[in-house]
């Protein structure tokens, strides 16, 4: 068996005998066979001018010589199409000028090819989200759909989604993958509604053709009536066809306000995973993976300051390793961890903030409509009650206060009772999402 | 064939078509025109497999026919030509050309190999004024890559939402934008054409007035005026996501005089080095920006141009070239010039105009 590539090669020998060279250079430079289907040869040429003349002009002569070396095929057909790529010429003289930072977006499908698994670090805070997401590439439509990542910002959940576009768009090329976020998608709707006429025919078919349909941040599409119902009928009508869907947001479906339960039941179909905040390891793990791929040099020692000042956001980690980077540029000299920490003194790399056990109390009981002063009080009204132990939990899971001390300012309480009331909140956190996002709520009002 | 025109006619004609002729090229039939006498007119066809154009030119024809002569010989020949019309005749394998005080013979090219020239069918398409679609590829076209490395930014980039057509092109040290309104299509995906292209289609409809219709599908473009047909292939590619380095806020802003900035640019380029570097410092307690250039071989310049400025101070160089490139697509009389600081893009815009921006990247040292 002859790859198509030998197929072709040898089919230009035979056509070259008997067309006239200029012709043949000038038609048949930078073709080549792009697949063979069914006895049909698809024929990748360059341009349309390519196109219209080697079908007018040539079809027999290519038909009659590829039928010489293979009698499988029974016809041949013409497609546009560049061909493999050039390789690109290194670059002699480095340009004075600095390059605009211009990522390519592949077109058609919306992704950005720097997303790949290959840069993407695992780590025990994604790794269920990483294992789901190679289990959808595996079986696109089977295994999983739709897969929803979820978690708060700046943790990778776009790169993760968009790795899977770009796997699957590498490992099947003819198939359709799109990527857009939630928020593009309203856009499209909207515009499509304004002009009217064909339009929202033609919106609804475009969304209907792909094979993997990835829709970010999907909380945005809360509280947008018209919107959501398009999006409730794109989905059906995608799942329905065993066409794979992938959604990212930065809640789970079921705590996200303003959606209707069927679509929150839908986005909860298939597989939900989350995405925690890295640990101290997977943070240094990014650290050292991020500097390397800019070809950056870091001490041990700053990489480690980096991992450990700068907790939680993957994003502000890779701002304050530019930041680095940029100073290390315009020096030339290595950075030493002293410069390190003066040059991120200013920037996120914030020391957590001491806050007054008085206002973590003012702000809780606040958020949950008590009196500041019943939080002290020695009643075990039940709306008290439940405050109060989250007030507990969050002053020893974020602020490090030690157990008696928190009982001694809470009206005098023993540490057993502390102890017992963060346990109760842990232990009901893993149930209870909406307590999950009340807590997530208070940590935002705190901060 | 014969056929009898006015000189003028035939020789704006030829000289179009001559831009397309490829006469470097394997298939010596692409260094001609080909011209077809067919009932009352006479259509000049030219390609260079890249984009091709067909222009058709009013004429008593006797004799109908076709006929494929070198390019570069028939617009050398016509261009010297006097009197009001040129009778043109086909004995044999030569083609004869009477003008008032010349005649002259010229050996045609077999005409077979002529390749037909795409057509684009009309299901997408949309309509804008004609010298509005030139405004916005001359904005922008110059910005395009010279090289080969990556075709997608050779290329002037049209794409439309919400009836504008936006025109972008970069070399990725600088970008163009521009922005016209659009009379018929509301949204049209983004479309690659060759930047040389580009130009010759702006060269096309420079001479047009009133409205044009631009055809497009995923691999062609197209568009037909009064007397010419043109066609040019788009680039199957991605052109780069050049929204996201927009810069959204700046921490200087300065705003000068376009005369004023652009006469100090001229002037420095003397003394500028082989990277034409200019260093450029906005100072916002003088209310002024001072230029220099230096070349250790020829001596150096600076200049204070006066501007309004807002924001802190800042420093940095740039190619001068690349700054008064900017300058040709503004007409407005003051220019607005937005930084962020040494080392991130500067923005140039029209201060009285938004359908126009222009990003500068500083130089690394």
């Amino acid at each position: 068996m002859t790859t198509t590539k030998e197929l072709w090669e040898n089919a230009l020998v035979e056509l070259e005998l008997t067309i006239s060279r200029p012709n043949f250079n000038t038609w048949f430079r930078d073709t080549h066979i792009t697949r063979f289907e069914e006895g049909v040869v698809y024929l990748g040429v360059p341009s349309q001018f390519a196109r219209d003349w080697l079908s007018s002009k040539f079809h027999k002569d290519i038909l009659r010589s590829l039928r010489v070396l293979s009698e499988s095929v029974r016809n041949v057909e013409y497609v546009i199409s560049r061909g493999p790529k050039r390789t690109e010429e290194p670059r002699t003289v480095p340009p004075p000028v600095t390059e605009l930072p211009l990522e390519p977006v592949h077109a058609r499908t919306n992704l950005n090819p720097r997303f790949t698994f290959n840069n993407l670090v695992v780590g025990p805070f994604n790794e269920l989200a990483n294992a789901a997401a190679q289990a959808v590439v595996r079986k696109p439509g089977i295994a999983y759909n739709p897969l929803l990542v979820y978690g708060p910002t700046g943790l990778g959940k776009t790169h993760l989604v968009q790795a899977i576009g770009n796997h699957f768009r590498l490992q099947a090329p003819d198939r359709k993958v799109y990527y857009v976020t939630s928020e593009k998608f309203s856009m499209d709707y909207v515009s499509a509604l304004q002009e009217g006429g064909g339009k929202i025919t033609s919106f609804k078919e475009k969304y209907r053709q792909y094979d993997l349909l990835i829709m970010d941040d999907v909380q945005f599409l809360a509280g947008r009536d018209k919107i959501k119902e398009e999006f409730f009928h794109l989905f059906n009508y995608l799942h329905d066809n065993n066409k794979q869907l992938v959604f990212s947001s930065d809640q789970h479906p079921n705590v996200i306000q303003n959606l209707e339960d069927r679509i929150k039941s839908r986005l909860s179909a298939g597989m939900i995973v989350s995405v925690t905040p890295p640990d101290h390891q997977s943070r240094l793990a990014i650290v050292r993976a991020k500097a390397s791929a800019h070809n950056f040099i870091l001490a041990d020692e700053v990489l480690e300051y980096l991992a450990t000042t700068i907790a939680g956001n993957v994003r502000e980690l890779e701002g304050a390793l530019n930041t680095l980077l940029c100073q290390f540029e315009m020096r030339g000299t290595p950075l030493s961890l002293a410069d390190a920490k003066t040059l991120l003194r200013g920037s996120g790399a914030t020391q957590k903030k001491a806050v007054s056990v008085q206002e973590v109390v003012k702000t809780i009981a606040n958020f949950y409509g008590v009196e500041e002063g019943s939080i002290y009080e020695k009643t075990r009204r039940k709306e008290v009650v439940r405050p109060r132990q989250v007030i507990m939990f969050l002053l020893r899971e974020d602020f490090r206060i030690s157990f008696p001390t928190i009982g001694e300012k809470l009206g005098g309480r023993d540490h057993t009772t502390v102890i017992h009331s963060c346990d109760k909140i842990k232990n009901d956190l893993r149930q209870d999402s909406i307590l999950s996002n009340e807590l997530h709520q208070i940590r935002l009002m705190l901060k | 064939m014969k056929f009898e025109t006015t000189t003028d006619q035939l020789l704006q004609g030829v000289t179009t078509a001559a831009r397309f002729v490829e006469r470097r090229a394997n298939l010596p039939v692409l260094a001609a025109i080909l011209i077809t006498a067919d009932g009352n007119r006479i259509i000049l066809r030219a390609t260079n497999l890249e984009c091709g154009v067909e222009i058709s030119v009013p004429g008593k024809v006797s004799v109908d026919g076709t006929v494929a002569v070198p390019g570069g010989v028939l617009a050398g020949f016509l261009s010297n030509a006097r009197g009001k019309s040129v009778l043109v005749e086909l004995k044999g394998e030569l083609l004869k050309l009477h003008t008032e005080r010349a005649e002259a013979s010229i050996k045609t090219i077999p005409h077979q190999d002529f390749p037909v020239l795409p057509r684009v069918p009309a299901t997408n398409s949309f309509g804008l004024k004609a010298q509005d679609f030139v405004k916005a590829i001359r904005g922008v076209a110059y910005c395009a890559s010279m090289s080969a490395v990556k075709p997608e930014l050779q290329s002037v980039l049209l794409w439309a939402e919400g009836a504008k057509l936006t025109a972008v092109a970069t070399d990725s040290f600088r970008l163009a934008e521009k922005t016209v309104a659009l009379r018929k299509g509301g949204s049209i995906p983004q479309l690659l054409v060759p930047a040389r292209n580009a130009a010759e289609l702006m060269r096309i409809l420079e001479g047009v007035a009133g409205d044009v219709e631009i055809y497009y599908s995923e691999n062609q473009i197209s568009t037909q005026t009064d007397s010419t047909y043109y066609t040019s292939r788009l680039l199957d590619g991605a052109f780069p996501n050049y929204k996201q380095i927009l810069p959204k806020s700046f921490s200087t802003e300065a705003v000068v005089l376009r005369e004023d900035f652009g006469g100090a640019l001229k002037s420095l380029s003397i003394f500028a080095d082989k990277f034409a570097q200019v260093s450029l410092s906005i100072e916002p307690a003088k209310k002024a920006i001072l230029l220099s250039s230096r070349n250790p071989d020829v001596g150096e310049q600076t200049s204070t141009v006066k501007a309004t400025v807002s924001g802190d101070g800042a420093a940095m160089s740039f190619n001068g070239r690349y700054l008064a490139d900017s300058l040709q697509s503004i007409n407005g009389d003051s220019v607005r010039l937005s930084s962020n600081g040494p080392g991130k893009a500067m923005l140039i815009k029209d201060a009285s105009d938004d359908s126009f921006l222009y990003l500068a990247m500083p130089m690394n040292r």
